[in-house]
């Protein structure tokens, strides 16, 4: 007789069950110990930062960097915040209206050039940014762009990945649906609009929150195309503070932990979300 | 939203088609007018600069003044990239040494003939700064300060002090600097160096001197054509020899500890990491700001190299005006109003501590009383000529000389191969840029 | 093309003939959306084309179109011969750089599968509650600003006092005397500083691969594990035999996504090190950026650098696409 097989077969099997928890939580701590180094380092004092050796935590914890940096009169930092806001929803619905649009198309319609349309498309998705980081700058000089939130946003109007994932999704949609609608009188964008669209609650969120996120984290472009103090984006705040003549750490921790929070906060509502689609359009 | 998208791709394309035209208004003399100035975020050239902006547009009403400053790194890109892009402020502080880079591209305006000729700025600055705002026998803008890494230095009472080290001190030459700062240098018990009795491994500093030690020494770094470089002399070897002799013998400082990447001249002083440091008395404005119970002094340093001071600076920063200002002008009136105003340069320079490029303001009393630790470096300002013509002054200060320099401080080379190899991509960059 | 034929699955799903309107419908949509690719997309590439064969930088005045001409002149392929074997600076460093971002992506590419694969492999095997847990905290570096996350690690490793330091100290090891600016500190040929940054990279990035390797886990069927078990293979044989093989092309399309992504690395380099020491973690990347934006404006041999990487990643991109087309069965 052999044995029955155990309901979930562990691959732990070198270390245990405690053993597996274990290096979970080493990795845990790991994980997590940098960023709780920095919080507890933004509530020290001036003298406290400057003190060497270190104290791990403050003796006496003050938000007195996060008050000075957003009580600066020379920072604008609830505009630079506005501004990070203002490209992360752009960007965001304007990528969601762009991505599902042209992926319902190439999802749904057959014509000729569909198959060069589409790898047109896709040489985004292989051209990294680097290559065409500096033409982007001139083009963005020669459209007028330069120093305006717009550079931000127009040159991200059409997302390849989030074409190639709507296309996907949207393949996926029964036709009789669309043909029954047609039947109805529906227009070709009407389809889109009340047929498409309302189905595609998942997908639309996960794309959405990914753009959001790579857009409120984007650097390098913001770093290079934003000069005036009024227009620049939460990133770039921390880059200031950092390579200020006379450093002051407090301040810079300070506008690190406001760059990290809004994202942390969406994260800890969407985590599930986020983590699956990461998983998810890997594979795509 | 379909149309919506087309209209962004049509005003783009549209935009596209007819981007780059901004042209010049003359507006009526009291029509508003904002002006924008562009400078470097330094705590201490922001507070004089405020001031004179309110009495600017006090005296002028139609006009606004917007001020925006940028950390060093973050100011530079964004010259660069802006300039081009005709987007730049209409007056700019811009650094030494990139002056003449901005104008010989044509992104700069010349000083109108009646704001000032380069023959009346002669009389009015010493030469190294008005080098610096000058290109092909013109005049580009008013140099607000007088740059000088060369020939003073912070040092720490307190520091002084508790090694027994006589303060102030009265240093005769070179090797009495040497011998104090040995008597400070604090290893701690891990046999890390805890304070460095001299921080001068510092990329402004390690350029300046290594130039200043050739010159001290009667040698030249240009070659003979007056483009190509010449670093690999005896003199330039035996600069080196002595910045890595005062590292490696005397044991002065940790060349991995303190240098320019892992703990800034400034800083490391001002937390007092250094008792003397090498670097120019600009700081002193950013550290009363940055560091209010700071104690320090700023004294003279003898010449390393030779019996006299002899040395060349970077310029200092300038006042221009880019050729996108949209009031040419006006930022014109400015720009003389900050930099050739003599009562608001004796202003600025007493608020900001830099030292005067205006030969006047240098001998005022005035200006000595304000800024008493300029007093070190006043009797040699005179010794001091414009850099000259380095092809790229960044590229040749920050990627060739300091990196290289400072690899044979920290051991690795030799001062001969140190030179040798200077002298080799110094030449490279020249020959490149024909 | 490659295209036409490399997602020939996907676009024989079809939903038959469409009418004229229908057509109509489709090409007035898709117009705008090519124009703009072509402005946006198409005619980027070929501008940094041709700007790799001209010696151009825009605070020159130049002439004829795009500024390219004049002031800033075609010049063949002498920036690609410079880059090759000019002894410029900027030259050498570029050659330095290339050498390095091969070292930080062979590096990078091991350390983060040795990290993410046992321990995907131990969280697969945990309770769900906590694998959801656990996942959302090993994730959380990776959607966190990468300028955010450099503040964090120069207080890693800051020299003398920083936390990495205060560890050594703390169970009686010596630290370097400084973690990221000591060119003498070299390990295997690979130097310090780069080793540091490696860390810190893979620290920012292991939750992606982590995640997708606990996905590809839990895809695997049970029947087949099962199966293994009832054949009396061993928790170690039925790991081996059944999981490594099923999770190879996963590892193999991941590896890829990797390297792609670890050449593209840059905030790190550019604020952590700056590329120093003696430009030891100086990158293809921040050679580009410091070429066109910091030092001389030389545009021209930056979109000749560009060109160098979009080649190294062009290549992979086909290799990943080849690797995406084959089919997945688990």
């Amino acid at each position: 007789m052999i044995n029955p097989p155990p309901k979930r077969p562990s691959f732990a099997f070198v270390l245990g069950k405690s053993g597996a928890y274990a290096v979970l939580i080493v990795g845990l701590i790991g994980t997590l110990l940098p960023f709780f180094y920095i919080i507890v380092s933004s509530l020290k004092t001036t003298a406290e930062l400057r003190q060497t050796p270190p104290d791990f935590f403050p003796k006496q914890p003050t938000f007195e960097h996060y008050t000075t940096i957003l009580q600066d009169k020379d920072i604008p930092i609830a505009q630079n915040l506005a501004n990070s806001v203002f490209v992360s929803v752009m960007r965001v619905v304007i990528t969601l209206f762009t991505s599902s649009y042209a992926g319902y198309i190439f999802a749904k319609y057959h014509f000729k050039g569909k198959n060069l349309a589409f790898g047109i498309i896709l040489i985004q998705i292989m051209i990294p940014f680097q290559v065409v980081m500096i033409p982007n700058y001139l083009l963005t000089v020669k459209l007028g762009l330069i120093d305006s939130l717009w550079a931000l946003i127009v040159p991200a109007f059409i997302d390849a990945y989030g074409i190639f994932m709507m296309k996907q999704f949207i393949e996926a949609l029964p036709a009789e649906l669309m043909d029954a609608a047609r039947i109805d009188g529906a227009s070709e964008f009407g389809i889109y609009s009340r047929i498409v669209l309302p189905q595609m609650g998942p997908p639309l969120a996960s794309l959405g929150i990914f753009t959001f996120m790579a857009t409120w984290n984007d650097y390098l472009w913001p770093l290079i195309v934003l000069t005036s103090p009024e227009k620049r984006t939460i990133p770039l705040l921390v880059v200031w503070f950092q390579t200020a003549h006379v450093s002051n750490q407090g301040l810079v921790l300070a506008a690190s932990i406001l760059t990290l929070l809004p994202i942390f906060v969406v994260y800890i509502f969407l985590q599930r979300w986020i983590v699956d689609q990461a998983t998810s359009s890997a594979f795509k | 939203m379909k149309k919506l998208l087309f209209v962004f791709v049509l005003a783009s394309l549209l935009l596209a088609a007819c981007g780059g035209g901004a042209a010049t208004e003359a507006p009526a003399s009291n029509e508003p007018v904002e002006i924008r100035v562009w400078g470097h975020q330094a705590p201490a050239f922001n507070e004089a600069n405020q001031k004179m902006f309110n009495d600017f547009m006090a005296a002028n009403p139609n006009v606004t003044i917007k001020y925006e400053t940028f950390p060093w790194d973050v100011f530079i890109q964004t010259i660069q990239t802006s300039l081009p892009a005709g987007n730049t402020a209409d007056v700019i502080l811009v650094p030494g040494g990139y002056t003449c880079r901005y104008a010989s591209g044509g992104q700069l305006l010349e000083v109108p003939a009646d704001v000032m000729t380069l023959d009346a700025a002669k009389g009015i600055f010493f030469d190294a700064p008005l080098g610096g705002q000058t290109c092909d026998g013109k005049l580009y803008g008013f140099p607000a300060e007088y740059n000088l890494e060369y020939g003073g230095a912070y040092v720490n009472p307190a520091l002084f002090e508790a090694a027994g080290v006589a303060y102030p001190p009265a240093w005769a030459n070179w090797d009495a600097v040497v011998e104090d700062a040995k008597k400070m240098t604090t290893i701690g018990s891990d046999g890390v160096m805890t304070v460095a009795g001299m921080h001068y491994t510092n990329s402004d500093q390690l350029f300046t001197y290594f130039l200043a030690g050739i010159l001290e020494q009667g040698g030249n770094y240009f070659a003979e054509d007056g483009r190509h470089f010449n670093f690999n002399s005896p003199e330039a070897v035996a600069t080196i020899q002595k910045l890595m002799d005062m590292a490696q013998k005397d044991h002065i400082v940790d060349p991995i500890i303190f240098n320019a990447d892992s703990e800034w001249v400034g800083d490391s002083f001002a937390q007092g990491h250094n008792a003397i440091g090498v670097l120019g008395s600009w700081y002193a404005g950013d550290a009363k700001i940055g560091y209010p119970d700071l104690v320090f002094d700023y004294v003279a340093l003898p010449p390393m190299m030779g019996s006299e001071h002899k040395f060349v600076s970077v310029g200092g920063w300038g006042y221009v005006v880019g050729k996108s200002a949209k009031h040419a002008d006006i930022a014109w009136k400015l720009a003389a109003f900050l930099g050739a105003d003599e009562a608001n340069v004796l202003y600025f320079n007493s608020t900001s501590a830099t030292i005067p490029a205006m030969k006047s303001v240098a001998a005022d009393a005035k200006y000595v009383e304000a800024v008493p630790f300029a007093s070190a470096v006043l009797p040699i300002l005179d010794k001091g000529a414009y850099q000259g013509d380095l092809t790229d002054p960044d590229q040749l200060a920050y990627e060739i000389i300091y990196p290289t320099i400072l690899d044979a401080i920290q051991g690795n080379i030799t001062a001969e191969e140190a030179a040798n190899s200077i002298n080799e991509a110094a030449n490279a960059m020249v020959d490149a840029a024909q | 093309m490659a295209f036409n034929t490399l997602f020939k699955k996907d676009l024989v799903t079809e939903t038959g003939k469409l009418t004229a309107k229908q057509r109509r419908f489709a090409y007035a949509s898709l117009t705008p959306i090519l124009l703009y690719m072509g402005v946006f997309t198409l005619f980027p590439i070929l501008w940094a084309v041709v700007m790799s064969f001209f010696s151009y930088s825009p605070i020159r005045e130049g002439s004829g179109f795009l500024g390219l001409g004049g002031a800033n002149p075609f010049i063949d392929i002498d920036n690609y011969i410079e880059l090759f074997t000019g002894t410029s600076k900027p030259a050498e460093v570029f050659r330095l750089a290339l050498k390095n971002t091969f070292i930080f992506t062979a590096l990078v590419l091991p350390l983060n599968l040795l990290v993410t694969l046992p321990l995907a492999v131990i969280l697969e095997s945990i309770g769900e509650r906590f694998k959801t847990l656990f996942r959302a905290i090993y994730f959380l570096p990776t959607i966190s600003s990468s300028v955010a996350l450099v503040i964090i690690w120069s207080y890693v490793y800051a020299p003398g006092w920083g936390l990495l330091s205060l560890m050594f100290k703390a169970i009686g090891l010596v630290p370097p005397k400084s973690w990221l600016q000591d060119p003498s500190l070299v390990y295997f040929g690979v130097p310090l500083a780069m080793i540091c940054v490696v860390i810190a990279h893979v620290w920012q990035d292991f939750g992606y691969n982590l995640v997708i390797f606990v996905a590809a886990l839990q895809s695997i069927p049970k029947t087949l594990r099962e199966a293994a078990r009832v054949d009396g293979a061993n928790a170690w044989q039925e790991f081996w035999l059944v999981v490594v093989p099923l999770l190879r092309r996963t590892v193999l399309l991941t590896s890829v996504l990797t390297v792609i992504s670890s050449l593209q690395v840059f905030v790190i380099f550019q604020l952590l090190t700056r590329g120093g020491p003696k430009n030891q973690t100086q990158t293809l990347l921040l050679s580009i950026y410091e070429n066109a934006f910091k030092f001389a404006n030389n545009l021209g041999l930056s979109a000749a650098m560009s060109m160098v990487l979009f080649i190294i990643i062009l290549t992979l991109t086909i290799i990943q696409f080849r690797l995406l087309r084959t089919e997945w069965e688990y």
